[in-house]
């Protein structure tokens, strides 16, 4: 299993906090190693989340909710 | 007819899904991969990516030679775009928002979609002008019309106006690859950007394939037996939205269809839907008067008029600038409030 | 310069004089007894090129069949200079079928995609589709140029100060051509333009700028050769300024009341002038001149027998053509 993290926008602030903007897939999809899964957002700067590896994905945050960077937002198994 | 399935149906587990600005992207990035006469130029669509990303990976993926950021010079830079097009390249040149147009227009409407004509057939100018346009997010008069209105009544240039994330791949390849000028014009509410406020069709499924939609060919996005609602762009999904909920809480049946294109106009689909229906609601985020909506309307009055059981109903921006304040900007956009209304005429009379 | 070559600027000044000669008797012939500009074989606005041909003579003596040249709204002598073919030029400046555009564009729109030549009514609109045919050019690793032809009053228009900087930017083999012949119908320089050269202007957007005085072909041809080699070069574009002659009206039909030097005109015409020169030089005789005279008037006379037998197109063809 994997976790998939909100990666670092910001440098100045490692835990600067942000939104995760965009879900392209589903609870429980199907997803590819490198696929792009997310958006994310801090301040201005707009950023991909990336699938780690092939499997299946679970969820943690929801589209639209506050996140901050290095938080665990998803896991794929 | 067909039922363009991406704009209503719910996610699909395994089916990859885009934002439209990334699908935009991509249309570009398979064709400039395909056909290395194929290259970008505007402000800011290199390094950032686009203003509303339309062009995002591009300077990455193929370099500052293809795709090139410009001076801020609109009227040299779409004049550079028909040179190079007559010259056999095949450019994709950004006009950052529609509205700049004037700053640009003659070699818009002058050159770029006259000059096949002038020379009786013999020059080709096969370029794309891509723009941002559209508002609701309180950008003011000069940075949130539509427009599509006055590019569809010159002469000389196609015009496409996608509102989902496949139709949006399919159409930017159709251009890219038409031999005629296209004016690509997509609302900045339908790109699906993580910084402005998105309906949720604003991302949706997305073929990995480098398919065509087809250019004047306009989908069904919903089949409905009450009354026909003629839209495009971002006021599909506002129209969809409707659809759904009046369906669920009033029994109404609306039949949705998504222009995509405006040059050529599927007059044959609208006029359809509209013999079936009897009741025509024309909801066109472009002013109101002298455009899309007298047009489509315009389309039913001079083929068959007796079809129609109602006066037509147009929602649209009511020929005034669009203001600042968010309460009078809602006012005239055609927003669902008001889409709902315009049903509720059309169905009482 | 060789002899040859002169002999060939001035073969070439003389065609064009002719055939100008022939458009304006065409064009004025049958809308007598009062001028109705609607009326007769050659309707619409006419702006014909006499006194300017040193201009398109020297520049275009350097180019070649693949350099692309973009022309304003009185094209006639760089299209015969480029060496356009003058009777399909001919049949579309008379409306007909057998125009190169079939009769679509007329005198002030005609394309020639086998010379590259176009040719615009908006002023200075012509200067950024020379800059992307350059670009495709350069893009292709060739050493194609790109002519762009404008004139004084066009160079307060937008498009030419954002197709200068954009040219000099991105090194584009573009040579910039203004012909200043003193009028922009009938505003004066003086009443147009802040400097006193647009040469000067060059150097604000990053690139060489030269003006020519006297309307002399010779002069014209020198700074022409440099600037085109320079573009073939890859050493980027460069803005050339010439002073010429409008002999004639803006448009034919221009009274002119507005002009105080009509009375010296015909003094400062430039082909009696070069021809003095070159009989002088020994280049040319009396009678080779003659003989040059007739061999253009033969010319312009077939294109004109040729446009005139041409069909007018039809009129259910009036959509043909507007998309590919």
């Amino acid at each position: 299993m994997a976790d998939v993290v909100f990666p670092a926008l910001s440098e100045r602030e490692p835990e600067a906090a942000g939104v995760l903007s965009t879900w392209f897939v589903a609870d429980g999809d199907q997803v590819a190693d490198g696929q792009l899964i997310g958006e994310v957002m801090v301040d201005k700067v707009a950023g991909e989340v990336i699938a780690p590896m092939a499997g299946r994905v679970h969820l943690l945050v929801t589209e639209e909710a506050a996140a901050h960077q290095g938080e665990v937002i998803a896991t794929v198994e | 007819m067909s039922v363009t399935d991406s704009a209503t149906a719910p996610p699909r587990g395994g089916v990859r899904r885009l934002t439209t600005a990334r699908a935009v992207a991509e249309g570009i990035a398979q064709e400039m991969e395909r056909d290395p006469r194929v290259f970008v130029l505007g402000e800011d669509i290199g390094a950032y990516g686009g203003i509303f990303g339309a062009t995002g990976g591009l300077l990455e993926k193929f370099g500052p030679g293809r795709v090139r950021d410009t001076p801020i010079s609109e009227t040299a830079f779409i004049g550079l775009g028909i040179g190079a097009a007559v010259e056999g390249m095949r450019p994709i040149v950004e006009l950052m928002f529609a509205d700049f147009f004037g700053v640009a227009m003659d070699q818009i409407y002058n050159h770029m979609a006259k000059i096949h004509y002038e020379s009786g057939g013999n020059v080709r100018v096969p370029m794309v002008l891509m723009t941002a346009t559209g508002g609701g997010y309180g950008d003011a008069e000069q940075h949130s019309q539509c427009l599509w209105g006055t590019f569809a009544h010159l002469p000389g240039m196609k015009v496409v106006v996608p509102s989902n994330p496949a139709d949006a791949k399919g159409l930017m390849i159709s251009a890219i690859r038409d031999e005629n000028p296209v004016v690509y014009m997509f609302h900045k509410g339908v790109m699906g950007l993580p910084w402005m406020a998105k309906n949720p069709r604003a991302i949706g499924p997305v073929p990995q394939s480098g398919d065509e939609v087809p250019i004047g060919r306009a989908a069904v996005a919903r089949e409905g037996t009450d009354a026909t609602v003629v839209t495009l762009s971002l006021s599909v999904h506002h129209a969809l939205d409707v659809a759904e909920q009046m369906a669920e809480a009033d029994g109404i049946s609306l039949e949705v269809i998504d222009l995509r294109s405006l040059v050529p106009l599927d007059r044959q689909t609208i006029m359809s839907s509209v013999a079936k229906t009897g009741r025509l609601l024309i909801v066109d985020e472009d002013y109101q008067s002298f455009g899309v909506s007298g047009e489509v309307a315009a389309t039913v009055a001079e083929t068959d008029p007796g079809m129609l059981r109602a006066p037509v109903v147009r929602v649209a921006v009511p020929d005034v600038p669009i203001p600042y304040a968010r309460p009078l900007e809602r006012a005239v956009l055609p927003g669902p409030d008001r889409i709902r209304d315009g049903v509720h005429r059309l169905l009482k009379a | 310069m060789d002899d040859k070559t002169r002999l060939d600027l001035y073969r070439v000044m003389v065609l064009s004089r002719t055939y100008e000669e022939a458009l304006l008797r065409e064009y004025h012939a049958d809308k007598k007894p009062a001028f109705d500009i609607g009326a007769g074989l050659l309707p619409g606005e006419m702006h014909l090129s006499a006194g300017q041909e040193p201009v398109a003579a020297g520049v275009c003596a350097h180019l070649r069949p693949d350099d692309a040249v973009t022309a304003t709204h009185r094209p006639h002598h760089i299209a015969i200079a480029h060496g356009v073919d003058l009777d399909k030029m001919t049949a579309e400046i008379f409306g007909r079928q057998g125009g190169l555009g079939h009769g679509r564009g007329g005198h002030m729109h005609l394309f020639d995609p086998a010379t590259h030549f176009s040719c615009s009514g908006i002023v200075a609109e012509g200067l950024p589709p020379a800059l992307g045919q350059a670009f495709a050019f350069q893009q292709a690793g060739s050493d194609r140029v790109a002519a762009a032809f404008t004139g004084e009053g066009a160079a307060n228009q937008g498009a030419f100060h954002e197709s200068l900087n954009l040219a000099a930017l991105w090194g584009l083999p573009v040579v910039f051509i203004i012909e200043d012949n003193d009028w922009a119908i009938s505003v004066p320089r003086s009443a147009s333009t802040a400097v006193a050269s647009n040469a000067d202007r060059a150097a604000g957007y990053g690139m060489p700028g030269q003006r020519i005085e006297d309307n002399d072909v010779d002069a014209v041809y020198a700074a022409a050769g440099d600037a085109v080699t320079r573009a073939r070069a890859g050493d980027g574009p460069t803005l050339l300024e010439i002073h010429t002659l409008r002999l004639w009206g803006h448009f034919e039909g221009d009274p002119q009341a507005y002009r105080p030097d009509l009375a010296e005109l015909a003094g400062r015409d430039p082909i009696p002038a070069y021809q003095a020169r070159l009989q002088k030089a020994g280049i040319l005789t009396a009678e080779l001149a003659a003989t040059i005279k007739d061999e253009a008037s033969a010319r312009v006379e077939k294109a004109v027998e040729f446009a005139k037998s041409s069909p007018a197109p039809e009129p259910e063809t009036a959509r043909d053509y507007l998309f590919a």
